[in-house]
């Protein structure tokens, strides 16, 4: 047989060959993403656990201390040059000429807030104030203005003052005339600004404005807002600086401010107003068209240590604006419609709630039903308070620029009706709305276009879009890309009260872009985040039937506008502005009930029906806002214009029990299996890669069925602050750190004496950045700081949606929306998680205002329980890896957060698949925080401050020292709550096992069909190689045998 | 007919596969338009590579109907030749990418826990299920006759 024949064949084999080795290449990454389910069904191991201490799981990035303060340094650093927001910028008024003058007024120019360490401030030594930050960028700063600030109206000293949390006297800095720090709740604010008329009390020379070059000199003010724990403002509170009362609202410049400005706009060419503040501020009377209008505002949030070089870097045009709103500013407060009810008031019988010693937990005991102080301290359910929601979705731009929208879209919906409207008789977005939420102007001119969309449409999938940025200056330059959708609302919307906002912001992202040239940023963000939740008709997740628009926008009002402008209008229409952008779109054939109604095997369905205040009254007592009739559904206030009345309730019992949180009750008949020693323990010989990648292996129900009926409950209601050992379990202690900013921890380097702290973040910066990748930068700083601490959890940052600017603490949290709070949240948790170190954030569960924290009923429907508040937790808690979460201190509906089996246990445990920490805020009331209940929402720690009593045996006679019905004899007949609360200590053990807490590493191992995978990989590769010369060869070969 | 008669063996497997190939593209482009659990649940380049794979056989096919001697007869074997090794592997990469988009979904509506698979197993997601189960039997088939053919050449003995 001729050679040449075989041709063929080894074309043949060739080709087989190459299969294989696509196969098996491609096979090879396939089999890695289920690596579990393949070990699981072919009995293989692929890794095993190192304890060897230099093969630790999690490890610092940064070699020695210096180095970790110069990342945490630069981090901040950072913050300050993407969080600084432009929003206004007339007349070149920035950046600041790099040789020119500043004069500084306002009492924050030389005392930012916050200006005491603590939470919101390291305190470092090598802190730099913006003063300081002006002067190291060649700023010349006039001496005159400076020195009268500095010596004469502040005068910075010290003072001893008693600390907020133990009473024990400590130095504090002082100033002689400061800003209100803590605002305090719902009482005045003094807006101390000293008016210029006062200079010269205040050691200003009588010629100070003749001393500052006019033509030369910008002015930059600087207005600061206080807040705080327990603090919430009040509308109209404000008192000036001589201490009268104006009837002004505390976040809107007083007329003493306003004469600063007067005075700087009279002595300076130009003036800037930094917005030194957590909270929104009005600014009507400096913004466009304003009595006092001013050529710039800039927004600098709450600063910490290092933000100031940053911020002085944008300003001074070292680096490009690239900040943007994390809120919307509009021209009166009032116009906000959760504003509508804020603060809340009592039901009409709130005192039928209350007992005369006739609880039978508290034998003797008179419980009122009163409003407590924030920090506790009265014998109370403090369930007499409430507010309503009203708003539903309609919180921030969703309202403003959804009723814009329908001004133009719908004009059925009667969104230019007066209801709403502070500025005119009838409704007009360009008099309400000052700046828009993801408005920030950009030194550098520049357009963002969307260039694709990919909508996978599955419960994994994502939304991928592509954003072309093309710089057009002459400048390389640093820019920001926003991506925005609008959902399609539908009939079968209108028809189940399903409400939809006209603008969705998704997700953002930076790049660098050469002068001239174009650069394209990936933006991705779940496709679950699409869907919509239908309470009254699916009750789950839907996707709406028709175009899901998407654009690329400078901001949420130029989002809508490009959608109207898609749609066919045009300023001829009512439109405020041209389109900027183009809008691409994505269809969807039918209406799609299925595919967001599973999450994680669970099906998603109501488990807030209680929250909703009809449910109790029987009766559609509460209209919630629809744009199907802006008119006829703008709120009123629940609390003033209705009468609710507990006793009118059809389910009177059932809402009075809930108010007494009796949400669970003790029950007798089923003996609980008392622990023992099962022969395992919290110990690397036990916990290998099994037990550390599965919360179901059997492992942990075996340790866990070990723990005691005492310490099982115990270690649960007494778990905050530090968790202690337990017994057959040798778990190690892990103690609880604040704070928002990072750990407050102190390092100290033993070889040179030098003191470290590492919180030195700010979170209103970071979220004006919307830079997701920066947030997760933060992570990893937190995360290693911690490891440097050697602290491993930490209630490290604030999630909860900023739902009226009045909150004391808008600046723990990101903002006004759920999704960039979300992403925010989802790159903070993830970088703590991938060093190991529990990150909780605070507080899950609509925590939006201070006033009276610990108990008001917060009422709302589903839709706005599941795409508010908890939305902005699910990127961190559910996408990303967090390990710990904080819930929220009020109620939902009339049932505390914490006690709350539907937020906690269906929702975070089932749908989100969450295996993490769950805490209480701090238990400072007994009669609202009911032990029981919160073991069996599945709470696996409450906050109580306490260490070693994880016991419920250590009150007298032998019960539990708080709640003294709850003792082993009254629990132990209860086997499903002792079993619950086992299961709660599983997941935090859990945790802490996955976490630095225990830092053991696993190694990966090829097993069997890795090495068969690789060897298929090899051997096909080379066989195909060899086949495929072969046959060319033979081919080639010429026919000579034939001839002979 | 003659034409027909013409034709290799290798030559009616190539066809045969790029007929399969086809019948893919069509299952998966219903699929993914469809009502159900994978509508618009595209996989990066599937089209591309199995058209491109149709591409390649016809051309394979063409190829070896040329009449050619000498050099010009070796390029052209050994270009139609390549082609039938190509187009298998490209199919083989269709299907382990098909298997590798589809697999999480299919193990969610055949395999989810009694409480929720009622509400998975709808008709529209179960007829999604098995018209992708039909698109990765098509490519496999189409594979397979691809690599057959790969044994054979398109060009008849003695044409």
């Amino acid at each position: 047989m001729r050679a040449k024949n075989f041709a063929p064949v080894m074309r043949g084999i060739s080709a087989v060959m190459a299969c294989l080795l696509v196969l098996s290449v491609v096979g090879t990454g396939l089999a890695d993403s289920y690596r579990s389910a393949l070990d699981s069904f072919l009995g293989t191991t692929s890794f095993v656990t190192s304890t060897d201490e230099d093969a630790a799981r999690f490890k610092s990035d940064y070699a020695t201390i210096e180095d970790m303060a110069a990342a945490a340094k630069a981090l901040a650093v950072k913050e300050g040059e993407e969080g600084v927001v432009v929003m206004k910028n007339d007349n070149n008024a920035l950046p600041l000429a790099s040789n020119g003058a500043v004069a500084l007024f306002g009492l924050a120019a030389y005392a930012p807030y916050p200006y005491t360490s603590g939470d919101l401030k390291a305190g470092n030594e090598d802190a730099v104030d913006l003063l300081q930050a002006f002067t190291e960028a060649g700023v010349t700063v006039n001496e005159t203005v400076r020195d009268f600030y500095l010596n004469g109206i502040l005068n910075k000293h010290t003072e001893m003052v008693p600390n907020m949390w133990t009473g024990e006297m400590q130095e504090t800095v002082a100033y002689d005339n400061i800003y209100v720090a803590s605002p305090g709740d719902m009482a005045e604010y003094q807006i101390v600004e000293v008016p210029p008329e006062r200079y010269t009390e205040y050691g200003a020379p009588a010629d100070w404005k003749s001393r500052i070059d006019k033509e030369n000199t910008t002015a930059v003010c600087v207005f600061a807002r206080g807040a705080g724990e327990g603090n919430t403002y009040a509308p109209g509170s404000a008192l000036d600086f001589d201490g009268s009362a104006t009837g002004k609202d505390p976040l809107a410049l007083s007329d003493d401010e306003l004469a600063v400005i007067d005075a700087a706009k009279e002595t300076c060419s130009k003036v800037v107003v930094l917005i030194n503040s957590g909270n929104t501020m009005v600014l009507k009377d400096i913004a466009k068209g304003g009595a006092h209008e001013v050529d710039g505002i800039a927004y600098i949030g709450v600063i910490n240590d290092y933000q100031c070089t940053g911020i002085v870097k944008v300003l001074t045009g070292a680096v490009n604006a690239t900040g943007a709103l994390p809120d919307t500013y509009v021209a009166d407060n009032a116009s906000i419609p959760a504003v509508m009810n804020f603060g809340g008031g009592y039901y009409a019988d709130y005192e039928i709630v209350g007992q005369n010693g006739t609880d039978p937990r508290y034998p003797g005991v008179d419980i009122a039903n009163t409003e407590a102080s924030s920090f506790g301290g009265s014998n109370t359910y403090n369930g007499g308070h409430f507010i309503v929601e009203a708003e539903g979705i309609y919180v921030g731009y969703k309202y403003f620029e959804t009723r814009y929208y329908d001004c133009v879209m719908n004009l059925s919906y009667n969104a230019a009706s007066g209801k709403g409207a502070t500025q005119g008789s009838s409704w007009d977005y360009t008099q309400e709305v000052l700046y828009s939420f993801g408005h920030g102007l950009s030194y550098l001119d520049y357009t963002q276009t969307l260039k694709s969309v990919d909508v996978d449409k599955t419960p994994e999938g994502n939304v991928t879009a592509v954003v072309e940025i093309k710089n057009n200056s002459s400048q390389d330059g640093y820019f920001l890309a926003q991506l925005y959708v609008q959902q399609p609302y539908t009939d079968y919307d209108r028809q189940n009260n399903v409400e939809k906002s006209a603008v969705m912001f998704l997700n953002s992202g930076k790049a660098q872009v050469k002068a001239g040239g174009t650069a394209e940023v990936t933006i991705t963000v779940p496709s679950k985040y699409l869907a919509s939740y239908d309470y009254t008709n699916a009750k789950t997740y839907i996707l709406d039937a028709g175009d899901y628009l998407f654009t690329a926008a400078p901001g949420s009002h130029a989002a809508v506008n490009n959608f109207l402008a898609h749609q066919g209008k045009t300023t001829a229409d009512g439109m405020d502005a041209d389109a900027s952008g183009a809008v691409l779109t994505w269809t969807l054939g039918s209406l799609d009930k299925d595919t967001f109604s599973v999450e994680n095997g669970t099906k998603v369905t109501n488990v807030a029906d209680t929250a909703d205040l009809n449910y109790w009254t029987g009766e559609q007592t509460v209209t919630y806002l629809s744009r199907q009739d802006w008119e006829g559904t703008y709120p009123i206030n629940y609390n003033t214009d209705v009468q609710i009345k507990l006793a009118d309730s059809p389910k009177k019992d059932e809402w009075i029990a809930q108010l007494r949180g009796q949400t669970y009750t003790i029950q007798d008949g089923s003996p609980a299996a008392e622990g023992g020693d099962k022969g395992v323990r919290f110990d690397t010989a036990n916990i290998q890669y099994d037990q550390l990648a599965d919360v179901n292996d059997p492992f942990w129900d075996t340790l866990v069925s070990s723990i005691t009926i005492d310490e099982a409950v115990g270690a649960v209601i007494h778990g905050g602050s530090r968790s202690d050992v337990l017994t057959n379990v040798d778990n190690p202690v892990v103690i609880q750190n604040e704070g928002v900013s990072g750990f407050t921890a102190t390092y100290t380097d033993e070889a040179t004496g030098k003191n470290y702290r590492f919180n030195v973040h700010s979170q209103t910066l970071l979220a004006s950045s919307f830079n997701p990748d920066l947030a997760y930068e933060w992570g990893l700083i937190e995360g290693n700081s911690g490891l440097w601490l050697q602290r491993f959890h930490l209630w490290g940052t604030g999630l909860t949606q900023r739902r009226t600017p009045y909150n004391g603490r808008n600046y723990e949290y990101i903002s006004e929306d759920p999704m960039l709070t979300n992403r925010m949240g989802y790159g903070i948790l993830q970088g703590c998680a991938d060093k190991g170190i529990l990150n909780g954030p605070k507080h899950m569960g609509f925590n939006d205002q201070e006033h009276n924290r610990g108990g008001v009923s917060a009422y709302m429907n589903e839709q706005k329980f599941r795409e508010t508040d908890l939305r902005g937790f699910q990127g961190g808690l559910e996408d990303a890896d967090g390990m710990a979460v904080m819930i929220a201190f009020n109620r939902i509906g009339a049932t505390n957060a914490s006690h709350h089996v539907g937020m906690l246990q269906s929702i975070l445990r089932d749908e989100w698949a969450y295996t993490g920490l769950i805490s209480t805020d701090m238990m400072n009331n007994l009669y609202y925080f009911n032990a029981e209940s919160m073991v069996m929402a599945g709470i696996t720690q409450v906050a109580d401050f306490a260490t070693e009593d994880n016991h419920i045996n250590q009150g007298e006679g032998g019960v539990d020292k708080t709640w003294g019905y709850i003792s082993v004899d009254t629990v132990k007949n209860d086997s499903a709550l002792v079993e619950q609360a086992r299961q709660n200590l599983k997941y935090q053990l859990y945790t802490f096992a996955n976490s630095a807490i225990m830092n053991v590493s696993t190694e990966k191992v090829a097993t069997w069909w890795d090495n068969a995978l690789r060897n298929t990989t090899y051997i096909s590769g080379a066989l195909c190689a060899a086949a495929a010369a072969a046959w060319v060869v033979l081919t080639v070969l010429p026919d000579k045998k034939k001839e002979v | 007919m003659n034409a027909v008669k013409k034709l290799s063996v290798g030559a009616w497997i190539a066809l045969v596969a790029a007929v399969l190939s086809l019948v893919s593209v069509i299952l998966y482009t219903v699929n993914i338009s469809s009502e159900g659990y994978f509508q618009n649940a595209s996989v990066s380049n599937l089209t591309v590579y199995a058209v491109l794979a149709i591409v390649l056989f016809a051309g394979a096919v063409a190829l070896g109907q040329l009449k050619l001697s000498g050099s010009a007869a070796t390029a052209v074997e050994l270009a139609a030749g390549a082609m039938q090794v190509a187009a298998p592997v490209l199919l083989a990469l269709c299907l382990i990418n098909l298997i590798a988009a589809r697999a999480e979904g299919l193990g969610f509506i055949y395999f989810s826990n009694a409480d929720v698979i009622l509400e998975v197993q709808t008709p529209a997601n179960l007829a999604s299920a098995s018209g992708s189960i039909a698109n990765m039997a098509c490519l496999g088939a189409a594979t397979l006759a691809g690599l057959v053919g790969a044994f054979c050449s398109t060009r008849k003995k003695g044409a």
